[in-house]
């Protein structure tokens, strides 16, 4: 029997407390991650109490890192993380929203509302919400040839929020033709048909996509060539080492004739693979310049190695699984988990294969190939962390195009479509309602603000004159956002600034529902308990 | 040469890998002494089984050890998870950023400050790239510490297991888990460490960092596998064998489920008995599915044990209690670097070579069809012949194993006996005497086992510096045991003790039914009640009443193939 029960006045204090103490923790973490919203954002440079590094600029990452214990915080921050891990992007954006949703509701609890109210405002607020977002979505036309400068505005939005603006240029033309290499018509894309591979270089800006692919290791044998031409390739998925079967461990060998015996005949069965490989090489290389490469998933033992490279073929052993299936995107063929049925269709082919080393890290390129459906993205940079930084952009790029393939809409930005959507819920849809839900909905219009006001505060703008002169503009009718330069409204259909529909539409649904969680406190608690409880 | 990569999951796991490797790091140095005891030049054991040779972006030479350590973010204490290879970047707070010209905000956690211990190992390493320039100019400003002052410091404080090794890892080695804001206290259950398992791309980060290790092994023997069971991590070790009994189907896997004393404390409520007693069940039932031998070790008490006799363990300290088990794991690993050279090869210095697939095959694989196997150790093992002219090794091997019946008498056992650095009559013992007394010993054994097998080697295990003080004043200077008290400190470490001989045994033998049972009993008693809270809880670990169930299964089968006419008993514990 717990306290409550016993003392039920106790409850209604606990209640106010979790209460507030939920509020301060949503503001608590809006606080931290406020300052990493948008072009103009900071970038945080954590350092660890070993010295290691880690920068980020993306309030995914951030949270991460973040040493959280406050349950609230937590819920908040987990909300936040699904957000990206399900759109791709807008965790920052989701714990403002959270934020500011609670400080809202807060004015008015203080003043003796009842959170109930408040919730029910805001479920009508986020309907009527996204029923505009579906109205004031730009709808874009992805059919056969897709329109790639709406890829690259809606790329370059995003990866400019995380990187200086040349490099992010770069990258938004490697982002877009990544994704589209991979698009086959009538299939989801399949992002981890991109492979983001990362080498230690002095400059960033060497960061290119390869049309191929980049692989972690290279030949094991010192006679293999380093750099061949015109390339058949073999996939291949079959043990070419010595393995001793279960019987023949040598323990149980009384005479050492008969293990030897044992040991050569397994020994032949693995040449005999190997023997089919340089069959199938001979078939097709001789007469001609090509090269024969072999990229096995299984290991590859010396003995084996060595009639490889007498025969003039490369190979590489170990290949991560995946590779297997981005090998055959890439370059055509098939893989095989057998040799016994090699014939020429099972190649396929690349221009060129080479081996790069840098100490004791090898990478093998396969690229100059035919008619890749998959690619690597190779990323450069001086050290570690900045590496790092620049793969999570890089990420949050290629999902920014893919979502916008797939939603076949994009979403004006710069604080276009909160403005937008605030004057729509006050002008429009507040007066509709009964009662005091009118006023859930009137904190949830203005806690959408909370976007552009952070944009401007901190583009060092002053937020109030912002946001006076954005919604003049909107009551004109027009549909303006944040120069952030500036602080005066933009069009940001013309600076070309995007934000994907899904992001949105996903940020407007999972706020509401994690502040009303918050709020009713007294039951989430009662839900909680309810889960342990035998039925 | 046939690679061995090891694998440590979880903290008391990385303790004892911490111990392990600084004994391959104290070989490594001994065989290079030019004044240095001889046994250690010409040990005959190859170190590139269980090292790899590599090269740093700045070209200089490594050589690490073949590792993946696996541990919770903000567990390596003063040591980068990029290892001690790459130089630190000296003034992280001037770093330039290269890829944002706007505002950035630096948040600098307060720096682990290096014990003295590893203090004085990082002077040692820049004294010695320096000591051409050193000795002309030789004004120390540092007073130089001494050893008793480095081993006093670990006696007082080791709080992380970083903080006694004085291995260099390489930088891929050294994997931190980021728990989405778990908190550390809590990571106690196989459940929350499923969780964390989902989440993002940390099974992966894993598996590529394997795949790294194991890429550049000509002919890998096998993976030595520690995994710290008892919570979270044995959830992330049971995802991760099970990745790589799919990817390498052929590599075996001897995996040792290690727990410290300090995980046997009681659950204060019945819920969390309960919640322990599933996770045991669970956290055994899944490691053993996927993984060819398993050796649970990890006794409540060492300081309570048979151990006390030789030994000054304080249980509350990871430091003193991970050493024991690390030695012994060391011991068992000599059969598989030895270079082999057919089977009825003799060598001065070793005998019985045996590789991991050989081991494993050999215990497990025979008519008894038992996986679960039993670690006794010697340490230091008794000198061949005592008083009366007789081995007395085989009885003096004590089990690191906890929960096994004491008195067994299985006639259907089968052992590996690992026995390196004996003494007879003051001497080193050559490989033939050792051999001879041990399979005397074995014929005067009874009950004897069906089946054992011996290796012999001459080297003993070195005690290196950062080895805790753990012997009592028996133990003498080459782990020779002496039944008067020996004068001076009463617990005696690396500067009293240079080397010991070891003994160490795994063991296939029913003795193991009691651990099976007890995880069977729990399984039924609390998994499989309708409505109860242990149902509940294993399902908010991911395991419904059929998953439950078939655990149940595996671990009747597993008590049945061990004792085939009691195939009805463990029914009892379907009634409570
Ligand atoms: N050039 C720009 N000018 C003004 N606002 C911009 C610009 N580029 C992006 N934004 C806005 O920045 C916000 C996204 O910032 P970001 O730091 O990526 O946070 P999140 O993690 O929420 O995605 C969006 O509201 C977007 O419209
Ligand atoms: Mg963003």
């Amino acid at each position: 029997m717990s306290l409550r029960v016993l003392n039920p006045n106790a409850e209604v204090l606990n209640k106010s407390a979790a209460l507030h103490m939920n509020i301060n923790a949503a503001k608590g973490l809006q606080d931290v991650l406020k300052t990493n919203l948008g072009p103009k954002g900071t970038i945080k440079m954590l350092v660890g109490g070993a010295g290691d590094i880690k920068l980020t600029k993306d309030g995914n990452t951030l949270l991460k890192e973040m040493q959280i214990q406050n349950p609230t915080a937590i819920m908040i921050a987990r909300t936040a993380v699904a957000q990206d891990d399900t759109s791709g992007d807008g965790t920052t954006s989701t714990v403002l929203f959270i934020g500011e949703l609670m400080k809202q509701s807060e004015r008015y609890i203080d003043e003796g509302m009842h959170p109930r109210v408040l919730v029910d405002g805001f479920e009508i607020a986020k309907r009527a919400t996204i029923e505009f977002l579906e109205k004031f979505k730009t709808p874009v036309v992805m059919g056969e040839t897709p329109d790639k400068e709406i890829l690259k505005m809606v790329a370059r939005t995003t990866l400019r929020t995380k990187l200086y603006e040349a490099l992010a240029d770069q990258l938004t033309d490697i982002v877009v033709n990544a994704v589209l290499c991979i698009r086959k018509s009538d299939e989801p894309i399949d992002l981890f048909m991109v492979e983001i591979m990362h080498m230690r270089h002095k400059f960033d800006v060497d960061t290119r996509l390869v049309e191929g692919l980049v692989l972690d290791h290279g030949s094991r044998h010192p006679d293999m060539k380093r750099r061949a031409e015109n390339c058949y390739i073999l996939t291949c998925n079959v043990s070419l080492e010595y393995e001793k079967s279960e019987v023949n461990a040598g323990f149980f060998y009384s005479n050492a004739e008969q293990r030897e015996k044992m040991v050569a005949a397994e020994r032949r069965q693995v040449d005999e693979r190997v023997k089919k490989i340089i069959e199938l090489k001979q078939k097709v290389c001789s007469g001609n310049e090509s090269n024969f490469v072999v990229i096995n998933q299984k290991g590859i033992d010396p003995p084996s190695l060595d009639l490889l490279a007498r025969a003039g073929i490369i190979a590489l052993r170990r290949a991560k699984r995946r590779n297997m299936e981005r090998l055959i995107l890439a370059c055509g063929g098939e893989a095989v988990n057998s040799v016994d049925s090699l014939t020429p269709d099972c190649l396929g082919w690349a221009g060129l294969v080479y081996e790069h080393v840098l100490g004791e890290e090898k990478y093998t390129f396969v690229e100059n190939v035919k008619n890749p459906h998959s690619c690597t993205i190779l990323i450069k940079g001086p050290n570690d962390h900045t590496i790092a930084q620049i793969k999570d952009a890089v990420r949050d790029g290629l999902r920014s195009v893919k979502n916008t393939l797939e939603d076949e809409a994009v979403i004006l930005g710069a604080g276009a479509f909160e403005v937008a959507a605030r004057q729509h819920l006050i002008n429009n849809v507040k007066k509709t309602v009964q009662g005091r839900a009118q006023l859930g909905v009137e904190a949830f219009a203005d806690a959408l603000m909370v976007v552009p006001k952070t944009l401007a505060e901190n583009s060092g703008l002053d937020t109030q004159d912002v946001i006076i002169s954005l919604t003049n503009e909107h009551d004109r009718g027009n549909v303006v956002g944040l120069n952030h330069h500036t602080g005066e409204p933009i069009d940001p259909q013309m600076e070309g600034i995007f934000d994907n529909y899904s992001v949105k539409r996903q940020i407007i649904n999972s706020g509401p529902v994690i502040a009303s969680q918050l709020l009713l406190v007294d039951e989430v608690i009662r839900a909680g308990r309810n889960m342990r409880k035998p039925t | 040469m046939r690679e061995i990569v090891t694998i440590q999951v979880g903290e008391f796991a990385n303790y004892i890998g911490s111990h392990y490797w600084n004994f391959q790091d104290e070989l490594l140095g001994l065989a290079e002494e030019p004044q240095g005891d001889p046994v250690y030049k010409s040990s005959s054991l190859n170190m590139d089984v269980l090292y790899r040779s590599g090269e740093t972006s700045q070209g200089i030479l490594t050589y690490c050890p073949r590792l993946l350590s696996i541990g919770y973010k903000g567990t390596l204490g003063s040591l980068s998870s990029s290892g001690s290879l790459n130089p630190r970047i000296s003034q992280p707070d001037t770093l330039e950023i290269v890829t944002w010209p706007g505002n950035v905000t630096r948040y600098t956690a307060e720096p682990r400050e290096k014990n003295i211990f590893l203090q004085s190992l990082c002077e040692e390493g820049t004294a010695n790239l320096t000591s051409n320039v050193a000795d002309q100019g030789s004004s120390h400003p540092q007073r130089k510490i001494t050893d008793k002052e480095r081993i006093e410091c670990l006696e007082n404080g080791v709080q992380y297991w970083t903080d006694f090794s004085k291995v260099q890892f390489h930088p891929r080695s050294l994997y931190e888990l980021h728990g989405s804001w778990i908190d550390v206290e809590k990571f106690d259950n196989y459940g929350i460490g499923e969780e964390i398992l989902s989440a993002g791309f940390q099974s992966e980060e894993m598996n590529e960092r394997l795949r790294f290790f194991i890429e550049e092994c000509d002919h890998i023997q096998g993976i030595q596998f520690i995994v710290d069971d008892s919570g979270g991590f044995s959830a992330i070790a049971a995802g991760f064998l099970e990745d790589i009994a799919d990817e390498y189907s052929n590599t075996p896997v001897l995996l040792y489920s290690a727990r410290s004393p300090a995980s046997y404390k009681l659950g204060k409520s019945p819920k969390e008995s309960v919640s322990r007693a599933l996770h045991d069940a669970v956290s055994f039932s899944r490691l053993s599915s996927c993984c060819k031998l398993m050796v649970p070790v990890g006794l409540p008490s060492l300081s309570r044990s048979k151990f006390s006799s030789t030994l000054f363990v304080e249980d509350q300290k990871l430091f003193h209690s991970s050493a024991i088990y690390a030695a012994s794991i060391h011991s068992i690993s000599i059969p598989f670097r030895m270079e082999s050279h057919g089977v009825n090869a003799e060598s001065l210095y070793i005998s019985g070579a045996m590789d991991v697939g050989g081991m494993v095959q050999m215990l497990a694989g025979q008519a008894r069809q038992n996986m679960i196997t039993i670690l006794d150790s010697a340490l230091p093992a008794h000198f061949l012949n005592d008083a009366n002219n007789q081995s007395t090794i085989l009885r003096s091997l004590c089990s690191l194993t906890p929960e096994i019946e004491e008195n067994n008498d299985d006639l259907h056992s089968i052992e590996s006996l690992i026995v390196h650095g004996a003494f007879s009559g003051g001497r080193r013992a050559s490989i033939s005497e050792v051999e001879k007394f041990i399979h005397t010993e074995y014929q005067n054994e009874l009950p004897r086992p069906k089946l054992y097998h011996l290796t012999a080697a001459s080297c003993p295990l070195p005690i290196p510096l950062p080895f805790p003080s753990i012997f009592n004043n028996r133990v003498g200077r080459l782990g020779e045991l002496s039944t008067t008290r020996l004068i001076g400190a009463e617990r005696r470490g690396s500067l009293e003790v240079e080397s010991i001989p070891m003994a160490a045994r795994l063991r296939s033998s029913s003795a193991v039914k009691p651990i099976i049972e007890t995880r069977l009993g729990s399984l039924r008693r609390y998994g499989l009640q309708r409505g109860g809270f242990g149902v509940e809880l294993l399902r908010s670990w991911g395991f419904g009443k059929e998953e439950v169930e078939d655990m149940g299964e595996a671990l009747g089968k597993m008590m049945m193939l061990l004792d085939p006419n009691a195939c009805g008993a463990s029914s009892d514990f379907d009634s409570d």
